[in-house]
């Protein structure tokens, strides 16, 4: 396989350069969360600034703003010396800024020239041009490379999520009015040759004078492309530097290196006890994976998205299929074959996705907290009402719920409250091992704590417990011992105390970086036996 | 970390957790009114009031609706059918599917359930014969045959949404077609199957419960007695009122259809849940298929032809979420009191058959509409206290 080198032709509409986008004192409350601090950043014409931060830094937050999707609470944006306030997406982007996000909007009935040039398709009286668009996309295509691997016939709904992007950056680049593009993580579905061709884009961008704003979580990568590097922490701009001269080193200790140890007590006397024990499970996300769970224990899995935690969890508990692996529980082989199962060897799951997944929103906090034990609340089929109420008022006072009573509509809890009801359902199941995906996600810190506590309780009580998070501060201070995944696979365990962020960082991303690097000695050892 | 302390009350310490713990005992301080309304439900209040309001409109209308041979004959037949539907169909809406084929399988359980009493056999295509024992000359068996019938075709509609994973709008409408088709397949000769040579089995459409009340004359006729029909359909309403508002089964029908995956999650078998609430829906369909013989005095493959529009229409009036996971027996009960009265009403004002079926079709539409408009309420009212 040969690779072509991107052509190096004129722009195909000049972009004019001109001052930078100034952020200034840019905030951002949400509700008990403080997601941008006092942001202040220049985005320079004809520079690629790397922004950089764990999960729920503020990253997003910012991109939003730019795009119009959110409004700051404080603080301007400004460009020419003119301030910019979006209402929405369409104002920023009249504006000359564009956002690409992960999962980009494409209409799926339609090619991907159609969705390139959506809603500014060449006419011909009452009729799309087609000949013409044909035309235009595919020099547009073949000037930046990606003709082979963005087919202009290919239907919407048939592109993978790289070429969702690639279509939604060609949206973009055609544009001559744009002037700042930021991309969220766009390497993350990417193969190695769409990668390739990703940076040559950029960096012809950059040449054109565009201010381009990249988001990753691979260091390598920002290492090799971005001009600056801007570190953000809880919400703040801890860090603005040039790339050349900055090491990994220096980037992990900025975008982790807080201490949050002291919400975490970890008085626990765990026990030697196996009771979930997975054996070399391979399922369409998993390249065999093995780890054990004990009694009283709190194992935490940390990794990037996607590296196939909730899938992991997932599988165990019989939800999506595991085609070989062995599940034991309490030494014993199970064979689950859907939740229920699970259920009924003493398996608790809690989603990451309570609204979706875990919660009925529109029944009562009652029905919600007993869904999983109704049948042993029966008596000839009739639920043994106050039994019932006596068990649900239980677990709602024990997780401190906040409702007006037992009959509320879930869907009407907040947050933090709704998660302490999928809590509840599972406490009062009384399972032996408890899976919890992103337990903490999306609720404020008060809540947070109480559902520390909570695990710890239980783990203090026997329970084993599986904790996936994306948090590491959470995770560090929470997990007895921790696994680490990346790609379907276990890259590597680690004992919970005295591991430090940076050790879970490389192990999460350690493999993007041996694969990068090989793939780069094959393509430069390809290109100099042409 | 002050900060996260004082925001984390700890359970049962602090002023916090007094209000916030629920009040369980706060239902025997609300008023009897308020009790009056929460047992009946205010969504079922609005229903009484236009049942009320559509009575009142009818016997200004027409006097002749509050008589004794109206209230007990033609209103009360016509109520039952649609209401035995209606009361299956509710299981399968609540869990967000739906089941068209109800009036079809009302047919083919009609052919069947006549079959077995006359002849001990169901006739099958080119000449073969199902004998079915012992049921020959009993009304017990009929009816049982009839329900048997009801509940092997829901299960051929639970399979088909469940394992072929077809969407139930279309699947249960195949199954409408091919069930008709069915009917006559199974009729001798496509012909329908006369019982009048069975009294006994007749009886259930004749018989007479409480003849000899001593009651007032009403509208010039003297009291004849409760239909046995009517205590039947009566009786089946309560046994799924008691189904799905008391058992783990009809939290499992509420908990599907509000949130399949969530539902799944919790440990809910979908799959066999699903092809249940089908079986049990095809039970009815068949029990109302019995019935229409009994009163028709004939096993007759069009028995059942176009209730299922009666029935759906009256699920939707009664309160269902078209999206599922709401919805009561007792709505859907009122809903068929108040399609049945408007169907009489209109009968004896001499409205025509033509504009009877527009009028169904516009209220199925206004019912669905006025669900949805409640439901887009409900959903405003969540976000914002969800928010707040």
């Amino acid at each position: 396989m040969t690779l072509i080198a991107p052509t190096e032709a004129a722009p195909l509409a000049p972009r004019g350069a001109g001052g930078a986008l100034e952020i200034r004192g840019v905030s951002k409350a949400f509700p008990n969360v403080q997601a941008l601090d006092d942001v202040s950043l220049d985005v320079r014409p004809g520079e690629i600034l790397a922004f950089l931060g764990e999960n729920g830094a503020g990253k997003s937050t910012l991109l939003k703003i730019l795009n119009g999707d959110y409004q700051p609470d404080t603080g301007t944006l400004s460009m020419d010396g003119q301030q910019l306030r979006f209402a929405n997406p369409r104002e920023a982007r009249a504006a000359g800024i564009r956002v690409i996000y992960q999962e980009p909007e494409i209409i799926p009935g339609v090619d991907v020239a159609e969705n390139i040039y959506a809603g500014e398709l060449p006419r011909r009286g009452f009729f799309i041009d087609r000949r013409a668009l044909n035309q235009m996309v595919d020099r547009e295509l073949a000037e930046y490379g990606f003709e082979r691997v963005l087919p202009r016939r290919r239907m919407g709904d048939e592109l993978s999520s790289a070429q969702r992007q690639l279509v939604e950056i060609m949206r973009a680049v055609k544009s001559s009015q744009m002037r700042v593009l930021a991309l969220d993580e766009p390497t993350s579905s990417l193969t190695d040759e769409e990668v390739d061709r990703l940076f040559a884009l950029v960096r012809r961008l950059r040449s054109e004078g565009v201010a381009i704003i990249y988001v990753s979580h691979r260091l390598h990568e920002i290492l090799q492309l971005a001009d600056r590097v801007a570190i953000l922490r809880d919400g703040r701009l801890v860090m603005v530097a040039d790339a050349a001269g900055l090491t990994e080193d220096v980037i992990v200790r900025n975008m982790v290196g807080r201490d949050l140890g002291e919400v975490f007590d970890r008085r626990r006397a765990t026990t030697d006890r196996v009771v979930l024990q997975v054996e070399d499970i391979r399922s369409d996300w998993h390249r065999g994976v093995s780890f054990d769970v004990r009694a009283g224990e709190i194992v935490g899995f940390a990794g990037l998205i996607g590296a196939g935690r909730t899938e992991l969890a997932k599988v165990i508990f019989g939800e999506l299929p595991m085609s070989s692996g062995r599940i034991l529980v309490d030494g014993r082989e199970v064979h689950i074959s859907q939740p229920s199962t699970a259920i009924g060897q003493g398996i608790g799951f809690a989603p990451e996705d309570r609204k979706r997944e875990g919660l009925v929103l529109i029944r009562s906090v009652l029905e919600n907290t007993t869904m999983a034990i109704i049948r042993r609340l029966t008596r000839f089929r009739i639920v043994q009402r106050r039994m019932e109420r006596r068990i649900a008022s239980e677990y709602v006072a024990r997780l401190n719920v906040r409702t007006p009573s037992l009959e509320q509509e879930v869907g009407k809890l907040s947050g933090g409250n709704q998660q302490k009801v999928v809590l509840a359902r599972w406490l009062a199941a009384k399972p032996k091992v408890l899976i919890l995906d992103e337990p903490t996600r999306g609720i404020d810190v008060g809540a947070k704590a109480e559902i520390y506590r909570l695990i710890d309780e239980l783990a203090n009580a026997g329970l084993a417990i599986m904790f996936i998070s994306s948090d590491l501060p959470e995770i560090l201070g929470m997990s007895d011992r921790i696994y680490v995944m990346q790609g379907g696979r276990i890259t590597g365990e680690l004992p919970g105390p005295g591991t430090t962020e940076r050790q879970v960082l490389e192990l999460a991303m350690h493999e993007h970086l041996a694969a990068h690097r090989a793939s780069q000695q094959m393509a430069t050892a390809e290109r100099e036996s042409r | 970390m002050s900060e996260t302390q004082a925001a984390a009350p700890l359970p049962g310490k602090g002023p916090e957790s007094s209000p916030s713990t629920p009040r369980v005992g706060a239902a025997e301080r609300e008023s009897t009114a308020r009790r009056f309304i929460n047992a009946v439900g205010v969504d079922n209040l609005s229903l009484i009031l236009a049942l009320i309001a559509i009575v009142a409109v009818v016997v200004w209308l027409q006097p002749l609706f509050l008589s004794w041979q109206n209230l007990m004959n033609s209103l009360s037949q016509s109520i039952v059918i649609v209401g035995l539907l209606a009361v299956g169909e509710t299981v399968v809406i609540v869990a967000g599917m739906l089941d068209i084929s109800v009036g079809s399988i009302a047919s083919v359980a009609s052919v069947t359930a006549a079959s077995a009493i006359v002849a001990g056999a169901i006739a099958l295509p080119e000449g073969l014969q199902l004998p079915i024992p012992f049921t020959e000359g009993s009304m017990l068996a009929g009816i049982l045959v009839g329900i048997g019938t009801g509940v092997l075709l829901g299960a051929v509609n639970g399979l088909i949404v469940t394992k072929l994973n077809v969407n139930p709008i279309i699947a249960t409408l195949g199954t409408l077609a091919a069930f008709a088709g069915l009917a006559f397949l199974v009729a001798p000769e496509g012909k329908p199957v006369g019982v009048v040579t069975q009294p006994d089995f007749t009886w259930l459409a004749t018989g007479r419960v409480l003849p000899d009340l001593p009651l007032p004359e009403l509208g010039g006729r003297g009291w004849t007695g409760i239909p046995i029909l009517f205590l039947i359909f009566i009786g089946v309403a309560v046994v799924f009122h008691v189904l799905m508002k008391y058992t783990d089964f009809g939290r499992a029908v509420y908990a599907i259809g509000g949130n399949a995956t969530a539902a799944r999650l919790a440990g809910i078998n979908l799959t066999r849940m699903r092809i249940g609430m089908y079986m049990l829906c095809g039970a009815t369909a068949g029990l109302a298929g019995v019935l229409l013989t009994a009163r028709t005095t004939s096993g007759n493959p069009i028995n059942g032809v176009g209730f299922e529009l009666q029935a759906i229409t009256a699920v939707f009036l009664g309160g269902a979420a078209t999206t599922g996971g709401k919805g009561t027996i007792v709505g859907t009960v009122l809903a068929v009191l108040l399609v049945g009265v408007l169907n009489n009403g209109m009968n004896l004002l001499g409205v025509g058959t033509f504009y009877q079926r527009v009028a169904l079709g516009v209220l199925l539409i206004a019912a669905v509409a006025l669900a949805q408009w409640r439901q887009a309420r409900a959903e405003r009212a969540r976000t914002r206290t969800a928010t707040a």
